[in-house]
């Protein structure tokens, strides 16, 4: 028995370290909290001397979704041409490996990776990418270098055309501890012209929120929906409410800083209640699709440009420029308004109401780019990175190339060449004209040509997409129109939708407030997203009314909301 | 002949003398080597990590790690989440066990009744078939099929039907998800749940049924007192090995839960992964903490158990 007893004793045990080993190999126990942020004095490495040369031979990045040259559409080809580049700038060799994370869990593998490694390790990284919000969260932390210094003293200063988004990511005691080589962009209102012209309606009639509540409330029958996204108010993701920009309007469901520059937290104000509201009409008008509540963003847009529109919605508040063209050309491969081409979506400006109150579409806190302090106390390795990887990225010619077009030759050119690209489309529906160009039949549909490109010698254009020969490559990590300082060597892809799309933004955006941080939101802010997500829902579905999910929320939060405020502004 | 009886004498005792050990261990070395790689395995896939245990009585956040003593277990204590993730646990995966093996039992009997052979298998085979699909899948269909939107099976049938005018939530009501995760769980599960009450079936000896027959015993007494008791001890024995693992209860429930019905679905398996996850800067010590209460209570469950199949069947389960 007393055999049996141990034994069990350490299967229970054993099935405990399953969870417990995954953190086993970590770095050294301390009594002493030496990295804790409530504790730690960060290290300024920036005042360490590093005069001496450091010579790094290799890069260890850790990159998320927005890399779009990912191992299966020429990856290799953009790290092979990138080392080559870099190498003959720095005058020595360098190996570039990247870890291009699931976009979906990044924070989290992030998390994990910054927490079980160590650096030099091989797979600790030594540069990464960060959302505002991940950013505020670990630049307490003493894991990041301060690269203040090297950013003013950095090359590229001399050609930065927008100055305000680096420096809005500096600490209140003059620090920096993240590069945004672009702006965040944000979200429009995507209309569809068919259901518009269908509704006897231009986006010109729509000015308020009544316009826009009828205009949705005119196609929605059950089966149709006005509007899709992925979560009534993406709770998670700052700047929260640019999903649903329309029936948010003024509020914001999470701390921020009022006109006064006093922080305040957002869920608990009124205008919450009155946003709850609206969505909670809309949800009982049938003008919300009930899919928005589970979808994620992936699933809102392809429902949204789905070749059964039977089931789809009129609106889709979606990331501006190039994603204007994506969705356009998904509608296409659908065979959605074909007839329509690049006017198959238009743009609505906001509403009267969004304007009253932030006065514009939200532009997000731009995701930034973060080097790894590895706490020596010399800054010599962490220098060497930023100039092997920041300085490059942004130097307005060959490296910069590859970081907003691709690897040439794989994503872009300037030989000359021909290429065409071919879709799919349904027998019964092909015009005789396509019928002429069918490359291959199959289940009703034929591949037919679509376009025909043809490019002189010098001229620089976009190739097919190594994954998929029928679209056209749109752009790799730095998008060419929000990036801080442009490319000097005349590389511009003129597509006229995603210049449209940006332009469109641009005139009609404002900053999103910026992300807070303090220990004691870091600690809770799980549980109270995920609190606020199912009151929020509740309230939407019509569970509980809109005062009582703030309610709920006051009776469990107040005090620790409380808390958080005061560390927000203490921080001021 | 003489009467006088002769006495056996016993067989004198032979004393063997036990080997030493080293001789002992020097004639079996070719099966210690051959026990070798799988020691080796055992201690570092299964032994090694059992020193992250540890981490229970520590903060441990990112690389920052100290000793807290039993502050994680005072928290984990103190957070009505947790119990209720508890609670929820025990509850879920006791009555998903006696629903499964009582509706397992009942198509089982009954199928061996059925006297048309190709219906029988027809009707097996129908049912194992959920058993192999991942429970991924298998909430992709149901959600699909539940969706409260126009794309949803059930709701528009419904509506179609003029039974309903609104469509319905189902997984996002409270009232409705434990049903719908027992139905479901039950489509998947209860025909594999079959095989072992087949095989007892299929033991049973066929004259006892002769002899109910001839006893005038009609079909409903045969499966009654015949039947029924033959499968009994299976029963009970299905019902004890199942009950050892009720708290290890995570990828059914993980696949169909949403942050409104938490409180009727979240079990201490999808609480840790939550807290372990989702969180932006995890408190390991915490989750691990929580990790090593669950593992007492499925050992102490497991004691229990054993206990009982020591009563029930004669021996334990370990």
């Amino acid at each position: 028995m007393k055999k049996k007893m141990v034994s069990v004793l350490l299967v229970g045990a054993m099935a405990a370290s399953l969870l417990a080993g995954c953190g086993s190999g970590t770095g050294d126990e301390t009594t002493a909290d030496s990295t804790d942020s409530s504790t730690t004095t960060t290290t300024d490495s920036s005042s360490t001397s590093s005069d001496e040369p450091y010579d790094l031979e290799d890069l260890y990045i850790t990159v998320d979704g927005t890399l779009t040259a990912t191992v299966d559409s020429g990856q290799k080809e953009f790290e092979e041409q990138w080392e080559k580049a870099v190498s003959e700038k720095l005058g020595h060799p360098i190996d570039l490996h990247i870890t291009q994370l699931d976009h979906s869990d990044y924070a989290g593998t992030v998390s994990r990776t910054l927490t079980t490694g160590t650096p030099g390790d091989g797979q600790y990284p030594d540069a990464l990418i960060m959302s505002a919000t991940m950013l505020r969260q670990y630049q307490t932390t003493g894991m990041l270098w301060n690269l203040k210094d090297a950013f003013d003293n950095a090359e590229f200063q001399s050609r930065i055309t927008l100055p305000k988004v680096n420096e809005g990511l500096q600490t209140t005691d003059g620090k920096q501890y993240g590069f945004a080589p672009t702006y965040g962009n944000g979200c429009v209102t995507y209309i569809k012209q068919s259901w518009l012209t269908k509704a006897g309606k231009t986006v010109d009639d729509i000015k308020t929120f009544d316009d826009y509540y009828n205009l949705l409330k005119s196609v929605s029958d059950g089966k149709t929906y006005g509007v899709i996204a992925a979560g009534y108010g993406k709770l998670d993701e700052a700047p929260y409410i640019n999903y649903m920009p329309e029936w948010w309007q003024g509020a914001y469901p999470s701390f921020y800083q009022n006109k006064d520059g006093e922080w305040v937290d957002g869920f608990m104000e009124d205008a919450t209640v009155e946003a709850l509201k609206r969505l909670n009409q809309g949800y009982k008008d049938g003008i919300i699709d009930p899919d928005t509540e589970e979808a994620g963003t992936k699933q809102a847009r392809e429902k949204f440009f789905s070749n059964d529109q039977s089931t789809s919605e009129m609106a889709f508040t979606y990331w501006a420029g190039t994603w204007l063209r994506t969705l356009t050309n998904n509608m296409d491969k659908n065979q959605v308004d074909t007839d329509l081409g690049d006017d198959r979506l238009v743009m609505l400006p906001p509403i009267q109401e969004i304007k009253d109150t932030w006065g514009g579409y939200l532009n997000r806190e731009a995701p930034v780019w973060v080097i790894t302090d590895d706490g020596d106390g010399n800054d010599a390795r962490e220098q060497a990175i930023f100039d092997a990887l920041f300085e490059t990225m942004l130097d307005g010619d060959k490296v910069q190339t590859l970081w907003t077009y691709g690897a040439e030759d794989v994503h872009w050119s300037t030989k000359a060449e021909s290429f065409d690209t071919y879709k799919w489309v349904e027998d019964d529906k092909l015009t005789d004209e396509q019928k002429a160009t069918v490359k291959e039949a199959k289940d009703g549909k034929s591949l037919v040509l679509d376009k025909h490109y043809d490019y002189a010698d010098g001229e620089f254009h976009l190739k097919p997409s190594p994954n998929d020969p029928n679209t056209l490559w749109k752009k790799n990590h730095l998008d060419p129109v929000l990036v801080i300082a442009p490319l000097t060597n005349g590389y511009a892809d003129d597509d006229a939708l995603v210049t449209k799309g940006n332009e469109f933004f641009t005139e009609n955006c404002v900053d999103a407030p910026a992300a807070a941080s303090c220990d004691t939101l870091t600690n809770v802010e799980a549980d109270m997203v995920s609190d606020k997500t199912t009151w929020m829902n509740e309230a939407v579905t019509g569970q509980i009314t809109a005062e009582e999910a703030v309610q709920q929320y006051k009776d469990k939060y107040a005090d620790t909301s409380a808390q958080i405020i005061s560390e927000l502004n203490a921080q001021k | 002949m003489s009467g006088k009886s002769k006495t056996i004498e016993p067989a004198p005792t032979v004393q063997v003398r036990k080997k030493p050990l080293k001789v002992r261990i020097r004639h079996s070395m070719g099966f210690y080597f051959m026990a070798l790689p799988v020691i080796i395995f055992v201690v570092l896939i299964y032994y090694w990590p059992m020193l992250g245990i540890r981490y229970a009585f520590f903060s441990y956040k990112l690389r920052s790690i100290h000793w807290v003593g039993l502050e994680n277990f005072r928290m984990m204590f103190s957070q009505k989440e947790f119990w209720q993730a508890f609670i929820n646990t025990l509850w879920l995966s006791t009555f998903k066990l006696v629903l499964n093996t009582f509706a397992a039992v009942v198509i089982a009997i009954f199928l061996n009744e059925a006297i048309n052979l190709i219906f029988k298998k027809v009707i097996q085979t129908v049912i194992y078939l959920p058993h192999f699909m991942s429970y991924a899948v298998v909430a992709a269909i149901f959600s699909l099929f539940l969706s409260p939107s126009s794309t949803g099976f059930v709701n528009e049938t419904l509506k179609s039907w003029g039974w309903i005018s609104q469509s319905i939530d189902f997984l996002h009501e409270k009232s409705m998800w434990q049903p719908i995760f027992f139905a479901i769980n039950l489509w998947k599960e209860v025909g594999w749940g079959t095989v072992i009450f087949f095989a007892t079936l299929s033991g049973i000896n066929p004259e006892l049924y002769e002899a109910a027959k001839i006893d005038g015993a009609t079909r409903l007494q045969r499966m009654r007192y015949v039947t029924f008791p033959a499968l009994s001890s299976t029963i009970i024995i299905v019902l004890i090995l199942n009950l050892a693992k009720v708290l290890n209860m995570f990828e059914p429930v993980f696949v169909l839960y949403n942050s409104r019905v938490y409180d009727v679905s979240d079990v201490i398996s999808t609480f840790i992964y939550r807290k372990t996850f989702l969180q932006p800067i995890p408190d390991y010590g915490y989750t691990t903490a929580v990790g090593l209460f669950k593992s007492v209570v499925g050992g102490a469950l497991m004691l229990g158990c054993n206990a009982l199949s020591k009563k029930v069947r004669g021996r334990g389960i370990i």
